[in-house]
């Protein structure tokens, strides 16, 4: 194992380099981005066991859960081997097990690790990072998305000490091929909402769980809800102590955050190109001479460009230290305010080719199908109206609306 | 303030804040704008000692700037500038020390301590009166025996009252020049402008025949990289102005909302207020982070350099309407009387967003600058 040092860093690299050259085919260039909404966004069941077999490789190979630590079947080093990672392997076909796949080590993986007992993270983290647990957030009901702690999902205690879940969670990206669910559950309704929370891991092949996919407005449906009938989860399946669960809430909310979505992924790469998108968009239609069409493209270039710059100037607050911790709601609300319109310029550009198009032009439905998934950032992770009560009272100092459910006991509340 | 401002600056720009709150706070500001008090040159003289007129200048002739980065530390004064929305605009004397200095002839480099020093003030006049920001916009020049002969017009040349000497863009057989001329040119004339802002004033600079010798030009004729720079510089020292104004605008509103009760409340602990100061802050912090990545790119003469004084322009002129316009609905019936300073800041900005070039301008500059 390498040490900290630049030397021991440098022979670091040298081993990832080679392990990468022996054991990893290189990236596909030429293989088309996975968009939301498209064919390529369902998992088939062979992609998804080829996929834990490329992350088990990984792992044997000592290069999953590379800052997780060692007891837990991490690999206990710093932050920089892992960015060294991240460089050396960029040419590479990482594994990919989708939206789920990132939900197991960027949100799930982190929040037991920081609440979980030793027994379960000894079982559980090693399984996540060989890829053998896909693990999804169990979070938003029908009934309470931005009010989670809303939730009624129920969870009542047996009389051998073990659970009994009842109720259904839904927006649980991949959980069509997922192992596990982290689940937040009601287990007493008689004290106000947010003391009576705690979560638990739900394997996703209890009997009892009913998984369906959702299907979308874009007519995919990487989305799925889930049903609860009487399933039975031992106690030895809590994550953190009973009614301790809006403590574990936030801890996630936290990482949710930083995990990020994949279509944010390549923060500082590519907006310096002028919207390309759009420019081969307004190409294909002819318009590229056009002075409104031309101020459209500029505009969504402005778009794309401030956009990286706010993150990169609240990153550097950050990294100063005196900055509010509640800044990165300005990157999120900017993306649910700023990305609808940028898609809305695609449509305006495409005009007719934006709603028609023949049946075998791939390319034409690019645009309407962006304008469709043009809100996700808006509503997914958090609405923009959360996003602006966050920061107006967070950031702003604001005061809070009066709220009539933070002292009543949950079962005294109206809910859905 | 931007991260990573050094010890250095930091001290000049509150040196630069306390002299502006003790010597002319907006209500003294105001009080220029209505024509009740005019600045006096030693508001000029007063500055040059601050150095915020020299950051451009060599140090031989008087010049020099805290950090060694003048381009970062002229944005940190016109932060400080828009806030307090400071009148005689110093855009144009520093844009003009930094054209002399680049590529100005000895006789020329002799204006240099004067500017340096505030006992000179220059304007830079570009965009012609219909509001085209291109060099050749508005002036012919034709050549007579060495000399030129300049006619026609350019208009929003900021404080031109003030201006004792005008840098003028023009284009010489199709390729870009600047011109050095003393406001006594014989044909050269300044006519002042009504306008919306209040806190600075406009003028057209008119030019009927204006014989000039070769002497007086900056730099070399087509020398486009010359006045490409000082459009960069002059941008993002205006955007910074704005960033200045708008943030300050914002806070005046935040606190309005902080205060003021309604319906037995403060009116700033309803939804339908703290949405819309979320959405302007995230205005602001946006206006701040573009400004501040194109302030430096135009310092280190970064190769997008260009491209981001557009973008910072281009978004930060409609922010600034954004902002204005949010500001004003906030504060309801009081931000509509003139006893309130919300309208110097909404005037300004408004007219701010024109000067060196509005936004669908910088849109379609960047498009070019794309090559598409």
């Amino acid at each position: 194992m390498s040490g900290q040092t630049a030397d021991g860093l440098e022979a670091y690299r040298r081993e990832v380099r080679a392990w990468l050259a022996a054991n990893l085919d290189p990236r596909d260039d030429n293989e088309p981005a996975r968009l939301r909404g498209g064919d390529a966004a369902n998992l088939s069941p062979e992609r998804v066991a080829q996929q834990r077999d490329l992350q088990r490789r990984v792992h044997e190979g000592g290069y999953a859960g590379i800052t997780w630590p060692a007891q837990f079947g991490g690999q206990g080093l710093t932050a920089a081997h892992e960015e060294v990672f991240a460089q050396e392997s960029r040419g590479y076909a990482l594994p990919d097990l989708g939206i789920a796949g990132l939900t197991t080590t960027r949100v799930c993986g982190p929040t037991i690790l920081a609440h979980g007992t030793d027994e379960f993270r000894r079982t559980h983290i090693p399984r996540m990072l060989s890829g053998e647990e896909i693990w999804v957030q169990l979070f938003s009901e029908p009934g309470a998305g931005s009010d989670l702690a809303g939730v009624s999902t129920r969870a009542t205690r047996t009389d051998a000490g073990d659970w009994v879940l009842n109720g259904s969670k839904v927006w649980t990206s991949g959980a069509y091929y997922a192992d596990y669910g982290l689940c937040l559950a009601r287990t007493d309704p008689t004290v106000p909402k947010h003391r009576g929370l705690t979560w638990f891991g739900v394997p996703l092949t209890s009997d009892g769980v009913t998984i369906r996919p959702i299907r979308e407005i874009n007519g995919s449906s990487e989305f799925c809800e889930e049903f609860f009938d009487d399933v039975v989860v031992s106690d030895a399946n809590r994550i953190g102590a009973v009614g301790d669960g809006w403590t574990v809430a936030r801890t996630m909310m936290v990482f949710e955050r930083l995990g990020g979505d994949p279509d944010e992924a390549p923060r500082h790469s590519g907006a310096r190109e002028l919207a390309p998108d759009l420019v081969a968009l307004a190409r294909r239609v002819g318009r590229l001479g056009d002075p409104v069409t031309r101020q459209l493209i500029a505009r969504a270039h402005v778009i794309d460009l401030v956009k990286e710059q706010l993150d990169a100037y609240v990153a550097a607050l950050a990294e100063s230290g005196a900055a509010n911790p509640n800044l990165g709601s300005y990157g999120k609300l900017a993306a649910g305010t700023l990305n609808p319109v940028r898609a809305s310029i695609g449509l305006e550009i495409a005009a007719a080719a934006g709603v028609a198009w023949h049946p075998q032009d791939t390319e034409a439905s690019t645009t309407a199908l962006n304008y469709l998934n043009g809100r996700i950032l808006s509503i997914a992770g958090g609405t923009n109206e959360m996003q602006r009560n966050g920061i107006s009272e967070r950031i702003l100092g604001l005061p809070r609306e009066p709220a009539h459910d933070l002292d009543r006991p949950f079962n005294e509340l109206r809910h859905n | 303030m931007l991260p990573g401002v050094t010890a250095d600056q930091k001290l000049f720009a509150e040196t630069a804040e306390r002299f502006i709150r003790s010597t002319c706070p907006v209500s003294t500001v105001r009080r220029v704008a209505q024509r009740e008090e005019e600045l006096d040159g030693g508001y000029f003289t007063e500055i040059g000692e601050l150095g915020w007129l020299a950051l451009f200048v060599p140090e031989e002739h008087g010049g020099g700037s805290p950090s060694g980065q003048p381009v970062l530390d002229a944005g940190l004064i016109a932060e400080q500038r828009g806030r307090y929305l400071q009148p005689g605009g110093i855009v144009g004397s520093n844009v003009t020390a930094l054209a002399i200095t680049l590529g100005g002839t000895g006789e020329q480099r002799a204006l240099l301590d004067d500017l340096a020093g505030g006992k000179a003030l220059a304007a830079w006049a570009l965009g012609d009166p219909a509001g085209g920001w291109e060099a050749s916009a508005g002036v012919e020049v034709r050549r007579d025996g060495t000399g030129f002969v300049l006619s026609g017009a350019k208009g929003l040349v900021q404080d031109a009252h003030l201006a004792g000497w005008f840098l003028v863009s023009a284009a010489v057989d199709g390729r870009p020049a600047l011109f050095l001329l003393p406001a006594d040119a014989p044909g050269l004339s300044v006519e002042p402008l009504a306008g919306l802002d209040l806190t600075h004033r406009y003028a057209e600079l008119v030019l009927r025949d204006v014989a000039v010798p070769a002497s007086a030009v900056v730099g070399q004729i087509g020398g486009d990289d010359l006045g490409e720079r000082l459009l960069q510089v002059a941008t993002v020292l205006t955007v910074a102005e704005m960033v200045g104004a708008i943030g300050e605008l914002f806070v005046m509103t935040l606190e309005h909302a902080r205060n003021r009760a309604a319906f037995g409340r403060v009116i700033g602990s309803f939804q339908a207020v703290k949405h819309q100061l979320a959405d302007l802050s995230l205005a602001v912090e946006c206006s701040h982070a573009i400004a501040t990545a194109a302030l430096t790119a135009v310092q280190e003469q970064a190769p997008d350099a260009a491209e981001l004084a557009s973008v910072a322009k281009a978004f930060v002129g409609d922010a600034a309407i954004d902002v204005s316009q949010g500001c004003l609905q906030l504060h309801g019936g009081i931000g509509y009387t003139w006893e309130h300073d919300l309208h110097l800041y909404l005037r300004r900005l408004a007219t701010d967003r024109v000067v060196f070039g509005d936004p669908a301008w910088h849109r379609e500059r960047i498009c070019r600058l794309h090559g598409l």
